[in-house]
């Protein structure tokens, strides 16, 4: 089950990068390119999350069965989120709410300098960078910012902390959700109607 | 035309029909009197266009990731009332961000007091307006499915046939079977087949922005009425008050400002005006206009301007299913049950449809574990794995009837204006005694068959919510009727106090249902259309 996995996702990357991030596969009418879709508005360069860092602890929170690769491909995937993400922007409209909402201010500041206080209290601790650490002693170092998370994961742009943020990032996409039931669910994919009662394919089976 | 009226020049428009506002009952009028009369229409709208079909993928885009509004520019800041109701001020109205579901309002809804014996008979039954629903379905694009001709009465198949089911929804459907109350799907204004010039549907799952253009919203049919040259469409022009004829109580005038010229008044001049303004903004716009003539607003000389506002408040729950569904493959499509919006006799009145969803809920993934311990990777994955092997959640909501009383009421808010200096409006919404006397009653019977559903699958209820108090689906304010002491428009949407003025669509509901307003109100505007016909030119 596991290698089937391994080869969906090597299979799918390009599909699962549209798909997580605009719900539409490639060649669709509403398909767009990742960076298209996604794209900054407001002419503002966001601050960059420290790289290794955030790698260093994608490998102690993410799932080992997406392998080297496929959690590589979840943390550009956050990257490239976070890097389009823009504070104070108009939200959707609640239902029957007349007031306007807005998304809270830049979460990105904060994120970094978390990345960076980790790497710090790592080093101090431990005398190796994160990434150098065993990951059970990483595990002990990020269980303290993410015991107050709660148990559910919300929305990414609204985590206190970029741990948290980054394992709601993947665990709320749509690769998550087919892993999770094994099959080709394909949440928020613009696809025909045809076909729709089917049972989703198993993965690796998926055209 | 401009005519200068002292030191102001001032911007007239003339038009044979005026309509006020710019959302899917407007379009419903515009489209038939531009089909069946040769009337020169105005459409006024206070906002101004919105992302284009070509943009929405982008902004639905931004909606998945960030939760980002997808529709820019649709509201007006400050133009903002109190209490429950939309912020859509853009052309279409709050129908470019609805789902869809277009079910119809049952038999009994028009005859509540004579059947029942609470609240009011509308002064029109299910059959008057049943060709109007047809038409309606037909203007926009439904696809639906018939269900019992007993709880779904029809004259005429649907347009479309109805979108698929899911895997999910089939093996629930599979279920209700197991049940005597019989589910059908929701009817959709969504296409099954290419529709207009519209796209089929693609499932994507974000219907409140659909990228393909396969759910019907009121710009495309705008669209196709500017191109044929058959209406102005005035955008960002706010109509702040109607004036009167000198001498009579027709109206003459809609004075309005156009927000980019603001010193500049505009008056859009015709022979008939329409509100079509939506639940709130048209009791507004009347109680705005009062005069020395109409001190209390205009169509208001019984008071009634602004009273009854109406709709339905839900129960909804979860129920645990001892089946593997795979929530995710097609959100927004749901089974339906009007058995119980057709009741037959019965001894305390409960009135309600019942819907059904897939879900996750509970099933969704977690970062602790049952005993509160933090999970990591492969532990969140097998946590999540074990909660949807064998398991999983269906929604289940039922909208039930609640009966407004007359002091439900939007007024003037003095102490909230916009940047005129015009009140906005309050709503202040509330039960009638005879509704809140039932209200127990109702959720107890709602919740047995809720437990009655979950029952035949072999499951359980794993919770129901208190009842949402919402007013969902609003409308009201300018009730119809025949007496003008107890209503302010008649069967037709034509105010009792001015000949020549129409108010259309939800405004105009006697109470709110148990289902979706939206093809309701188009019926109604298309009612109110064919008598506005009798007096245009002709095509």
């Amino acid at each position: 089950m596991a290698e089937s996995r391994r080869t969906f996702l090597k299979q799918s990357a390009a599909t699962v990068a549209a798909v997580s991030l605009t719900g539409c596969a490639p060649g669709e009418r509403a398909a767009e390119t990742e960076g298209d879709a996604l794209s900054r508005t407001d002419g503002t360069t966001p601050v960059p999350l420290p790289a290794a860092t955030l790698r260093g602890v994608a490998e102690a929170v993410l799932p080992d069965e997406l392998g080297e690769d496929g959690r590589e491909r979840a943390v550009r995937a956050f990257e490239r989120w976070s890097e389009a993400l823009e504070p104070v922007a108009e939200l959707s409209h609640p239902y029957l709410v007349p007031e306007i909402r807005y998304s809270g201010p830049d979460p990105r500041p904060g994120w970094a300098a978390q990345l960076e206080g980790l790497e710090k209290e790592c080093e101090s601790r431990h005398g190796v960078s994160l990434s150098d650490l065993e990951v059970p002693g990483r595990r002990e170092l990020l269980a303290r910012p993410l015991a107050d998370t709660g148990p559910g994961l919300g929305a990414p742009q609204n985590a206190d902390h970029v741990v948290a943020a980054l394992l709601a990032h993947f665990f709320g996409s749509a690769i998550a959700t087919d892993l999770c039931y094994g099959r080709a669910i394909r949440r928020e994919l613009c696809r025909s109607i045809e076909g729709a009662e089917e049972e989703p394919a198993p993965l690796g089976a998926a055209p | 035309m401009s005519r200068a009226v002292g030191r102001t020049t001032r911007r007239v428009v003339e038009s044979d029909v005026c309509i006020i506002g710019g959302g899917i009952t407007a379009a419903m009028v515009a489209e038939r009197l531009a089909e069946r009369t040769g009337a020169s229409i105005t459409v006024v709208e206070a906002g101004e266009r919105t992302a284009s079909l070509d943009e929405r993928s982008d902004t639905r885009a931004r909606m998945l990731a960030y939760g980002e509004n997808p529709w820019p520019n649709d509201h007006i800041r400050g133009q903002t009332g109190t209490g429950a109701m939309y912020n859509s001020m853009v052309v279409g109205g709050a129908a470019m961000h609805w789902g869809g579901a277009v079910p119809r309002f049952s038999p009994e809804d028009f005859r509540l007091r004579s059947l029942y014996g609470v609240a009011s008979d509308w002064p029109i039954s299910f059959d008057d307006i049943e060709p109007y629903f047809q038409e309606a379905e037909e203007r926009m694009g439904v696809a639906g499915e018939q269900g019992p001709p007993e709880y779904d009465p029809r004259s005429k198949p649907y347009p479309m046939p109805p979108l698929p089911l899911s895997y999910s929804l089939a093996r629930m459907r599979e279920w209700t079977e197991k049940t005597d109350i019989p589910f059908w799907t929701q009817p959709w204004a969504r296409n099954t087949e290419p529709y207009q010039g519209r796209d089929v549907c693609r499932r994507c799952d974000t219907c409140f922005v659909c990228p393909t253009g396969a759910k019907y919203t009121p710009d495309f049919a705008f669209d196709r009425l500017l191109e044929a040259g058959r209406i102005d469409l005035v955008t960002r022009t706010l109509v702040r008050r109607l004036s009167l004829e000198p001498g009579s109580d027709r109206i003459a005038v809609a004075e309005a400002v156009d927000r980019d010229a603001p010193d500049e008044p505009v008056e859009f001049r015709a022979g008939t005006f329409v509100i079509a303004a939506g639940h709130a903004w048209s009791s507004h716009l009347l109680l705005l206009s009062a005069n020395s003539r109409f001190p209390d607003g205009l169509a208001n000389r019984t008071g009634n301007v602004g009273r009854y506002m109406t709709g339905h408040w839900y129960l909804s729950g979860f129920i645990n299913l001892p089946m593997r569904l795979y929530p995710g493959m097609f959100v927004y499509n749901s089974l339906l049950s009007r058995r119980f919006a057709s009741p037959g006799p019965l001894d305390r009145y409960v009135r309600h449809d019942l819907r059904l969803w897939e879900s996750n809920v509970g099933r969704a993934p977690r970062l602790t574990g049952e005993n509160g311990q933090l999970l990591w990777g492969d532990e969140i994955m097998a946590d999540w794995r074990a909660r949807t092997e064998s398991e999983s959640s269906a929604r289940v909501r039922a909208y039930y009837d609640l009966l407004p009383d007359r002091d439900s009421r939007l007024t003037l808010d003095a102490g909230r204006t916009n940047e005129l200096g015009d009140p906005m409006p309050r709503i202040d919404y509330r039960p009638a005694q005879e509704s809140i006397g039932l209200q127990d009653h109702t959720v107890e019977t709602i919740s047995g068959r809720f437990e009655q559903l979950a029952r035949a699958a072999g499951g359980s209820v794993r919770s129901i919510g208190r009842p949402s108090e919402l007013w969902e689906h609003p409308g009201g304010g300018c009730r119809m009727g025949n007496d003008p002491a107890t209503s302010v428009v008649d069967r037709w949407g034509r105010t009792h106090d001015h000949e020549n003025l129409f108010v259309v669509g939800a405004p105009t509901l006697v109470s709110g249902g148990c289902a979706n307003g939206t093809l309701t109100f188009c019926a109604l505007s298309l009612m109110s259309a064919e008598e506005m016909q009798k007096e245009l030119p002709s095509a």
